[in-house]
C-alpha cells in the first residue's frame, strides 16, 4: 500500500463547504473570489467562461452537467491580482434544487440570460430573487445578456436589462461569448466592485 | 408545458406546474373495464413470473403486418388487435366516443395537432436541438439504421448561429406517421404511466404522443385485469415491455435477440434514468400522475443513445460484468495504491477508467459496486461532453448501490482517453476530492501509469493469433505476457483467417471476479457489421445458457453459416468461443482449453485482482 499521507487529510480543514481552501489566503493585493453562473440552459454560460478562461469559443454545444470548475486570475491596473475560483452550473431544470450547493458562499453571481430568449430572461429574474434570499448578504450580483452578436434576434431591449439591473443592485452588460465582445469587461468590471479586505491589517 | 422556467423552486426540483386534472385517468379505466370481458381470451403472464410458463408468457399474433407499418390511427386497431378480436376493437371505439375526455383516441388527436407548438415553448431548448446532446461522433448504428440517413441537420431553423451543431438524437423530424421512423429496426420508449412520452430513441418525443398513449392503453389495459403484459409478438417484430412503477418501458424490435437480452436492454436503460434522477422521480406522479418528464431528462439524449449503441457493441451489456484495460502487474498495482489511499480519506469510490475499460477500481470498506452501475456511470461520463473540458462536479445516482440518493460524482479527464472518477455521498467534498486528483496525478506521474495506459490503448489486449501453442510447456516463462504481438507465429499452424484452429475470436468471464475479457478483433471479423453480428450471436447463447429451464448448462456447441460458436459455462467462469464455420468440433474444444489456460497465465495482467471490493 501507499504511503496515507500522500492524500491530503479531509478532517483538517474545517467544513466549508464548496468555499474555496487550501492555496494561499486573499489579502489586499491578491483577492481571491467564489463566482457562480447561474442561468438558463443554452444561454452561454459555459461560453462565456470559457471564453475568460481559454480565449476559446466553441460553437458545438455541450450542456453542463452539475457543474464545472475552472479558475482564472485577472491583473488589475492598481496592481492588485484577482483569482476567480468559476463554479459553471449547469442550467437544465433537474439541478435548480442543488444551486445552493455552488452558491452558498459566493462572492459574485453571475446571472446570464440569451438577449433573444424571453423565457431566459424570465428564468434569470427567478435567480436574482433566490439569491436574494438565499446568497451572502453583500453578494456583488451582475445581469448578463449574452449573443449580443445575434443582432437580429434580440428579443429584450437593453432598456428592459437595464432597468431591472437598477432595480436590484446590480450592474449590467450585454456580452458574446461568441465574439469575445465585453467578456473580459465583465470580469473586470465585478473586480472593481469586489469589496476589498481592510488595508490597515 | 411543465417547463415553465418560472416553476423550479428551490426545494424540489421536480414541482410541475402540470395538469391539475387528478381524475383525467378515469375514462381510460372505464373504457377498459367495458373490455375487461374479452380479455379472457388472452394468454397472458401471472403476476408471478417465476410460476409462469416459458409459453405463456408471449402474447402470439400471427398477423404479418408489421406494426410499425401503420398510421396512427390503425396503431391503436393493431394494438387492439394484438390484444383480442374484432369485437374488441368495436367496442373500445364505442366506449371511445361515448367518454367525453381524456380518452384514448380523442386525445392523441389532440395532442397531435398542439404538437408543433408544445415541444419548445421552451421552443428554447429548441434553441440546441430539441432536448440537447452532441458528439455526433462515434454512435453511428450500422444496420439499425438501414435507411439512408438523412439528418436534415439543424432543427428549428437555427443554423445560422450553430453552424457546427449536429442533434445527439438523429432523425428527430420524424414520428409514427414518417414511414423512415417505421422502417427503424429497433425502437426504445420511455413512457409515463399515463402515457405521456419520456424518451424515445428516433422522432421527437413529444411529436409521439399519440404513439405513447397506445403503448400505455395496452400496458394499463392488461395491468387493470390483474396481469402483467411482457411480450406480444407481431410478425417479425417483438415488444418487449418492462414496468418500473410509474414508469414505462417498450423495446420494439424486429432484430431476433431473445426477449431476455431485450428486457435487459430495458432494464439498463431504466437504471440509465435512475442514475440521472434517481428513483425519487417517482414522486412527482404521486404529486400529479400527468406529470410530464421530459424537462427533467434534457440534455440527456446521448447519454441514451449511446446507451443503445453499446447494446450492440458491448458485451458488458448482456455479462452483467466489466472489463479491464490490460496493464502490467505493478503498474495496475501502483495505481490501486493511491486510488486505496484516496478510499481511505473518506471516499465512496475511487474508479480510473479508460474509455470503457477499468484501469483500477477502490471501494470504501464494505461498498461494492456494481458491473451495470459502472457500465451506466462510465456511459454517463463519456457520453456527456462536458466533462471533457473541465473538472466537474455532480449528482449521480448508482442505482443498484442506492436507487434512491444521489452521491456526489468528481470528475475529471486525465488525458483524452483517461478519466478519474470520484464518488462521496458529501455534498460539500469537491475541495477536497480535488486535492486527491492531484496527489493521485502525482503519483501516476512517478509510476508512468499514463503513459503505460496509453501504450496499452495501442498495443490491444488479447490477440487469438498469440494463443500459445502448448501452454503447459513454457508455464511460468517469461512468455506469459502479453504485448509480445506476433501476427506470424500461426501462420504455418493452420491456413484459414484468424487464430489456431480456426478461432476467430472469445469472450472469458471470471464468475468470481466479475469481469470478462475479450479477445481483439481480428479477421475476418473486422467490420463494425460483422461485430455486431457476433455479439448478438454471443447474446443469444448466453441467453440460452442463463435461461432457468434449461438448469445449469454445460456446454453447448452450434454450428451455423457464419461460425461455429462454442460455449463452456463452469462455476468459476463462462467460455464464448467463435470459430470458422468450418472448424472441426474436437480441435475447437481443445483450443477453448488452451484459451482458459492462457487466460489464466496472464489474469495478472488482464484482470483486476485482489482487494476487491465485489464481495456480495
Ligand atoms: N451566437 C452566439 N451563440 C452563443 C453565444 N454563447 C453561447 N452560444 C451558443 O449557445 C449554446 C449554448 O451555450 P453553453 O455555453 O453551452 O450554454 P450554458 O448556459 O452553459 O448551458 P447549460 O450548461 O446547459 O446550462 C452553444 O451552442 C453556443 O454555441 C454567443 O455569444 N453568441
Ligand atoms: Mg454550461
Amino acid at each position: 500500500m501507499g504511503c496515507a499521507s500522500s492524500v491530503p487529510d479531509r478532517t483538517a480543514r474545517g467544513p466549508n463547504g464548496l468555499n474555496p481552501g487550501g492555496d494561499g489566503p486573499s489579502d489586499a493585493k491578491n483577492l481571491k473570489v467564489k463566482l457562480v453562473l447561474l442561468g438558463d440552459s443554452g444561454v452561454g454560460k459555459s461560453c462565456i467562461v470559457l471564453r475568460f478562461v481559454r480565449g476559446q469559443f466553441d460553437p458545438t454545444s455541450k450542456v453542463t452537467v452539475g457543474a464545472s470548475f475552472l479558475s482564472q486570475t485577472i491583473a488589475l491596473q492598481d496592481s492588485t491580482t484577482v483569482k476567480f475560483e468559476i463554479w459553471d452550473t449547469a442550467g437544465q431544470e433537474r439541478y435548480a434544487a442543488l444551486a445552493p450547493l455552488y452558491y452558498r458562499g459566493a462572492a459574485v453571481a453571475v446571472i446570464v440570460y440569451d438577449l433573444t430568449s424571453p423565457e431566459s430572461f424570465t428564468k434569470a429574474q427567478y435567480w436574482v430573487k433566490e439569491l436574494q434570499k438565499h446568497g451572502s448578504p453583500d453578494i456583488v450580483m451582475a445581469l448578463v445578456g449574452n449573443k449580443a452578436d445575434l443582432l437580429d434576434r434580440r428579443e429584450i431591449p437593453a432598456e428592459e436589462g437595464i432597468e431591472y439591473a437598477e432595480k436590484n443592485g446590480m450592474f449590467y452588460i450585454e456580452t458574446s461569448a461568441k465574439t469575445a465582445d465585453n467578456i473580459n469587461q465583465l470580469f473586470e468590471e465585478i473586480a472593481k466592485r469586489l469589496p476589498r479586505p481592510d488595508t490597515s491589517q | 408545458m411543465a417547463s415553465d422556467s418560472t416553476s423550479s423552486s428551490s426545494d424540489s426540483a421536480y414541482d410541475s406546474a402540470a395538469d391539475h386534472n387528478p381524475n383525467s385517468d378515469t375514462p381510460i379505466n372505464n373504457h377498459d373495464s367495458a373490455i375487461d370481458d374479452h380479455l379472457t381470451s388472452l394468454t397472458l403472464t401471472p403476476l408471478d413470473e417465476d410460476l409462469a410458463p416459458e409459453k405463456e408468457r408471449e402474447i402470439e399474433e400471427t398477423d404479418q403486418t408489421p406494426m410499425p407499418e401503420i398510421g396512427v390511427t390503425e396503431v391503436e386497431e393493431e394494438a387492439a388487435d394484438v390484444l383480442a378480436s374484432e369485437v374488441v376493437v368495436e367496442e373500445e371505439r364505442e366506449s371511445n366516443s361515448v367518454s367525453a375526455t381524456g380518452d384514448v383516441g380523442l386525445a392523441w388527436r389532440e395532442e397531435e395537432v398542439e404538437a408543433p407548438a408544445s415541444p419548445g415553448s421552451s421552443g428554447y431548448a429548441g434553441e440546441r436541438g430539441s432536448s440537447n446532446a452532441s458528439s455526433a461522433s462515434g454512435i453511428e448504428e450500422i444496420g439499425e439504421d438501414q435507411v439512408a440517413e438523412r439528418d436534415g441537420g439543424l432543427v428549428n431553423g437555427v443554423a445560422d448561429s450553430q453552424p457546427a451543431w449536429i442533434p445527439g438524437k438523429r432523425h428527430v423530424n420524424e414520428d409514427d406517421t414518417s414511414i423512415l421512423w417505421r422502417r427503424r429496426k429497433k425502437h426504445f420508449f420511455i413512457l409515463s404511466h399515463s402515457g405521456k412520452p419520456i424518451y424515445s430513441r428516433y422522432g421527437d418525443e413529444h411529436k409521439l404522443a399519440g404513439f405513447s398513449a397506445t403503448l400505455q392503453a395496452i400496458i394499463s389495459f392488461v395491468e387493470n385485469g390483474g396481469d402483467r403484459v411482457k411480450l406480444v409478438r407481431a410478425g417479425k417484430h417483438q415488444v418487449v415491455f418492462l414496468v418500473k412503477g410509474p414508469i414505462y418501458l417498450v423495446c420494439i424490435s424486429c432484430t431476433e435477440e431473445p426477449y431476455e437480452s431485450l428486457r435487459g436492454q430495458l432494464e439498463l436503460l431504466y437504471g440509465q434514468m435512475i442514475l440521472i434522477l434517481t428513483k425519487s422521480v417517482n414522486r412527482c406522479f404521486e404529486k400529479n400522475a400527468k406529470f410530464d418528464m421530459t424537462p427533467l431528462l434534457g440534455g440527456t439524449d446521448a447519454v441514451f443513445s449511446s446507451l443503445i449503441h453499446s447494446f450492440s457493441w458491448n458485451p458488458a451489456t448482456f455479462l452483467h460484468a466489466y472489463t479491464c484495460l490490460p496493464l502490467a502487474y505493478p503498474t495496475r498495482q501502483a495505481a490501486g495504491a493511491i486510488l486505496q489511499d484516496v478510499a481511505d480519506s473518506g471516499v465512496l469510490f475511487a474508479i480510473l477508467m479508460c474509455k470503457h475499460k477499468v484501469v483500477s477500481l477502490v471501494g470504501a470498506e464494505k461498498a461494492s459496486l456494481h458491473p451495470d452501475d459502472m457500465l451506466l456511470l462510465s456511459n454517463f461520463v463519456m457520453s456527456s461532453e462536458s466533462f471533457r473540458t473541465s473538472e466537474s462536479f455532480s449528482p449521480i445516482c448508482l442505482p443498484k448501490y442506492n436507487s434512491m440518493a444521489f452521491l456526489y460524482a468528481y470528475v475529471q479527464y486525465l488525458d483524452v482517453n483517461t478519466y478519474l472518477m470520484l464518488l462521496t455521498t458529501r455534498s460539500d467534498a469537491f475541495y477536497h476530492l480535488k486535492e486527491c486528483r492531484a496527489s493521485i496525478e502525482a503519483v501516476f506521474l512517478k509510476s508512468n501509469v499514463l503513459s503505460e495506459v496509453q501504450r496499452s490503448m495501442l498495443d490491444g489486449g488479447m490477440h487469438i493469433e498469440d494463443l500459445p501453442v502448448d501452454p503447459s510447456s513454457r508455464s511460468g516463462s517469461a512468455s506469459s505476457h502479453l504485448g509480445q504481438h506476433s501476427p506470424e507465429r500461426f501462420r504455418d499452424t493452420y491456413t484459414s483467417l484468424g487464430g489456431p484452429c480456426g478461432l476467430w475470436h472469445f469472450i472469458y468471464r471470471s464468475i468470481y471476479l466479475d469481469q470478462y475479457v475479450s479477445s481483439e478483433f481480428s479477421a475476418p471479423i473486422n467490420t463494425p457489421q460483422q461485430q455486431k453480428r457476433l455479439y448478438r450471436a454471443y447474446q443469444k447463447i448466453y441467453a440460452s445458457m442463463h435461461d432457468k429451464g434449461f438448469g445449469p448448462n454445460k456446454t453447448q456447441f452450434r454450428r451455423d453459416d457464419n461460425y461455429v460458436l462454442l460455449c463452456w459455462v463452469t462455476q468459476d467462469f463462462e467460455l464464448y468461443a467463435a470459430f470458422d464455420p468450418l472448424a472441426d468440433k474436437a480441435m475447437a474444444i481443445k483450443t477453448c482449453n488452451r484459451v482458459c489456460q492462457w487466460v489464466k497465465d496472464v489474469e495478472n495482467e488482464i484482470f483486476l485482482l485482489g482487494a476487491s471490493p465485489f464481495s456480495w
